[in-house]
C-alpha cells in the first residue's frame, strides 16, 4: 500500500528535493540580489544600511565608465580566446583525427591542463612569467620576443594577450576532446560519395565535414564563451585585474565593489549584469544545441 | 609524400604535448628544488632534488588540515548531489509532465550561473543563519552547481537504458521506487561513477565560492594558495608543493574516467 501511494506520485517524489535545493541556495539569493541592487546597502558606510533607492544602482551603472570598460574588455577576451581555442582545437583535433594512432594516450597527456585547478594555473603561470626568475620570460628574452627589461604581467599592454594565453593554454585540450568526439561519430557514406564524385580533399572539408560539424562547434563556442565570461580565479591570482585595471574582468570588477569597497547596493546591480549575459548565452545555448525532449542535436553516438 | 605527413603530424603532436605539460613539469621540478635553485636567474632543468618542502608546509605550517577540508567537501557535495540529483535525473529520462524541458532549462542555468553574483547574497544569508565559515557553507554552496551538473549528466544515462529493463522489472513485482534502486541504479552504475569523479573534480578546483564563505578555519586548499603568495620573498618550493598536491590527485582520478568526461563536460551533449 505504501509503496503504491510511493509509485503514484513518484515524479513528486523524486523531483521535490533538487528543486527544493535549489530554490533555497540559487532563487533566494537570486531574488535576494536582485532586492539588494535597488537598495543603498553599505557596509562602509553605517547610514547606508539598506534605504530602497530605486533604479539609482542601475542609472550609476548606465554612467560608470569603468564598469563599461571592464565589460568591454570581459568581452575582448571571450572573443579572442574563444576563437583561437576553437581554431587550434579543430587543427589539432584533424591531426589526431587522421595522422595519430595512439589517440587515447595523446589525449590522456594533453587533458592534463584542463584538469588543474584554474587557481592553481594562475598559480603556475604566475612563477613562469616571473620577471627575475620565470622559466618561461627567461626563453622569451633569449629568443627576442621579450624586450631585456620587460615583465609580462607588469605591462599594460602585453598582460591582456597573456591571460588569454594561458586561457588558450588551458582550455584548448577540451576543444579538442569534443571535436574529436565529433569528428569521429561522423556518418562515412557522405566521404565515400564525394570521393567517388572526384571531390578535393578541400571541398569535402567544406561541404561535408564543416555543416555535419556545425552543432558541435555551435557547443563548444557557446560553452567556452560563458566560462570564458565568467573567468574569475586565474586573473585573480594572476594580477588582480591589475596593472591599473589592465585585466579588470567583469566579475573582478564585480568581486571589488562587492568585497574591497563594501558597496553591496551597487555591487548587486553589478552581479545582476554579469548573471544577466550569462542567462542570455544559457537561452542561446540551449536553443541551439538541445531541442525536443532534450535530446542534443549535437549528441554523438559512436564509442572511441 | 605520406611519409613526410605523418612526420610532420608527429613532429606537431609533440610539440602540442611539450607546450601543454612543460608548465605543470616546472611546477613539479620547483617543489623539489632547493631556494637557490628555484631561484635562479637561468632556468635549471638538472638539480639534486630536496624532499623538505612537503613536510615543512603541510606539517609545520599547517596546510594538511586544509587538504582534509577539500576532501570532506568534495565528498559531501559529491553524495548529496548524486542523492538528491540521481532520482530527479531519472524522472526527466523516463517521465512526461508538464513544462518538463523548461524545468530543465531552469536546471542549466543553475548549472551555469556567475558564482560571482550567487556568493554575495549568499555569503549575507550564511552569515544571517551563523554557518559561515564552516565546511557546510561551502558543501551547499557547491551543492548548486554539482547537482544540476548530476541531473544533467544522469539523464542522459538513464535514457541509454533499453525500456525492457524497466518492463523485465515490473514483471517481477518490483515497484517503481523498488525498480530504479534495486535495478536502474546498479545499471546506471558507470554513469553514476563518471558523475561522482566530475563533482569530486569540480568541488575539489573550485575556488570563488570556497574563497568568500570559509576564510580561516574551513579553508580548502585552493582557498589556501593566493595566501602563499608575498609581494617580497615568496617561498616558490612550498608554493609549488601545495599547486602538486591540489593538482596531482584530480589528474590520476579523471584520467581513470576520461571516457565519459567529455560527456560530462559538454552537459550530456557529446559522448567521448
Amino acid at each position: 500500500m505504501r509503496g503504491a501511494f510511493m509509485d503514484r506520485y513518484i515524479s513528486v517524489w523524486f523531483l521535490t528535493p533538487a528543486l527544493l535545493f535549489l530554490l533555497f541556495i540559487l532563487v533566494g539569493p537570486f531574488g535576494f540580489m536582485v532586492w539588494t541592487s535597488f537598495t543603498d546597502l553599505s557596509f562602509a558606510l553605517p547610514d547606508r544600511d539598506g534605504n530602497l533607492v530605486g533604479f539609482d544602482n542601475f542609472r550609476r551603472l548606465m554612467r560608470d565608465t569603468l564598469f563599461w570598460d571592464s565589460f568591454s574588455l570581459t568581452m575582448r577576451f571571450m572573443f579572442l580566446a574563444v576563437f583561437a581555442e576553437l581554431l587550434l582545437g579543430f587543427a589539432i583535433a584533424q591531426v589526431l583525427f587522421h595522422h595519430v594512432r595512439q589517440r587515447r594516450f595523446v589525449l590522456t597527456l594533453l587533458m592534463v591542463p584542463m584538469m588543474l585547478a584554474p587557481i592553481a594555473v594562475g598559480l603556475i603561470w604566475k612563477l613562469l612569467l616571473q620577471g627575475d626568475f620565470g622559466m618561461v620570460t627567461y626563453y622569451l628574452r633569449k629568443v627576442g620576443i621579450l624586450g631585456d627589461q620587460e615583465v609580462i604581467l607588469s605591462n599594460s599592454d602585453l598582460v591582456l594577450a597573456a591571460i588569454i594565453g594561458i586561457d588558450i593554454w588551458q582550455w584548448t585540450p577540451f576543444v579538442v576532446l569534443v571535436m574529436l568526439a565529433g569528428l569521429m561519430s561522423l556518418p562515412r557514406e557522405p566521404y565515400e560519395a564525394a570521393v567517388m564524385d572526384g571531390a578535393r580533399p578541400l571541398q569535402i572539408f567544406r561541404d561535408i565535414t564543416l555543416p555535419l560539424l556545425r552543432p558541435i562547434i555551435a557547443l563548444v563556442v557557446l560553452l567556452r564563451g560563458i566560462d570564458a565570461f565568467k573567468e574569475f580565479d586565474k586573473v585573480f591570482l594572476l594580477t588582480g585585474g591589475g596593472p591599473g585595471s589592465a585585466t579588470e574582468l567583469l566579475s573582478i570588477y564585480t568581486y571589488r565593489m562587492n568585497f574591497r569597497n563594501w558597496d553591496l547596493g551597487y555591487g548587486a546591480a553589478c552581479a545582476f549584469m554579469v548573471y544577466f549575459v550569462v542567462l542570455i548565452m544559457c537561452s542561446i545555448f540551449y536553443k541551439a544545441v538541445y531541442w525536443n525532449e532534450g535530446r542534443p542535436t549535437a549528441r554523438t553516438d559512436r564509442p572511441t | 609524400m605520406k611519409q613526410s605527413w605523418r612526420i610532420a603530424a608527429f613532429a606537431a603532436v609533440i610539440a602540442v604535448l611539450v607546450i601543454a605539460l612543460l608548465p605543470y613539469v616546472w611546477i613539479i621540478l620547483t617543489s623539489f628544488k632547493t631556494r637557490v635553485d628555484a631561484l635562479s636567474d637561468t632556468p635549471i632543468w638538472l638539480f639534486t632534488p630536496t624532499f623538505k618542502h612537503y613536510p615543512t608546509v603541510f606539517l609545520d605550517k599547517g596546510y594538511l588540515p586544509l587538504v582534509w577540508n577539500s576532501a570532506i567537501v568534495a565528498v559531501s557535495t559529491t553524495v548529496l548531489s548524486l542523492v538528491i540529483g540521481a532520482p530527479a535525473a531519472y524522472i526527466f529520462a523516463r517521465h512526461n509532465f508538464k513544462a518538463k524541458e523548461d524545468l530543465f532549462f531552469f536546471f542549466l542555468t543553475t548549472r551555469m550561473a556567475p558564482p560571482i553574483s550567487i556568493v554575495v547574497p549568499l555569503f549575507l544569508l550564511f552569515t544571517e543563519i551563523g554557518i559561515i565559515d564552516k565546511l557546510i557553507a561551502v558543501i551547499i554552496a557547491h551543492t548548486s552547481f554539482n547537482l544540476s551538473l548530476v541531473v544533467w549528466m544522469m539523464r542522459g544515462f538513464f535514457a541509454d537504458i533499453p525500456r525492457e529493463v524497466d518492463e523485465a522489472a515490473q514483471m517481477d513485482g518490483l515497484s517503481r521506487v523498488g525498480m530504479f534502486i534495486r535495478v536502474l541504479v546498479p545499471v546506471a552504475a558507470p554513469g553514476l561513477a563518471a558523475s561522482a569523479i566530475l563533482c569530486f573534480m569540480l568541488s575539489w578546483n573550485e575556488f570563488l565560492y570556497a574563497f568568500i564563505l570559509v576564510a580561516f578555519e574551513g579553508r580548502t586548499l585552493t582557498v589556501g594558495i593566493p595566501g602563499l603568495i608575498t609581494p617580497h620573498g615568496t617561498l616558490w618550493g612550498q608554493v609549488a608543493a601545495v599547486a602538486v598536491i591540489a593538482t596531482l590527485p584530480i589528474i590520476v582520478f579523471t584520467t581513470l574516467v576520461q571516457r565519459h568526461l567529455v560527456r560530462g563536460l559538454t552537459f550530456g551533449a557529446v559522448k567521448g
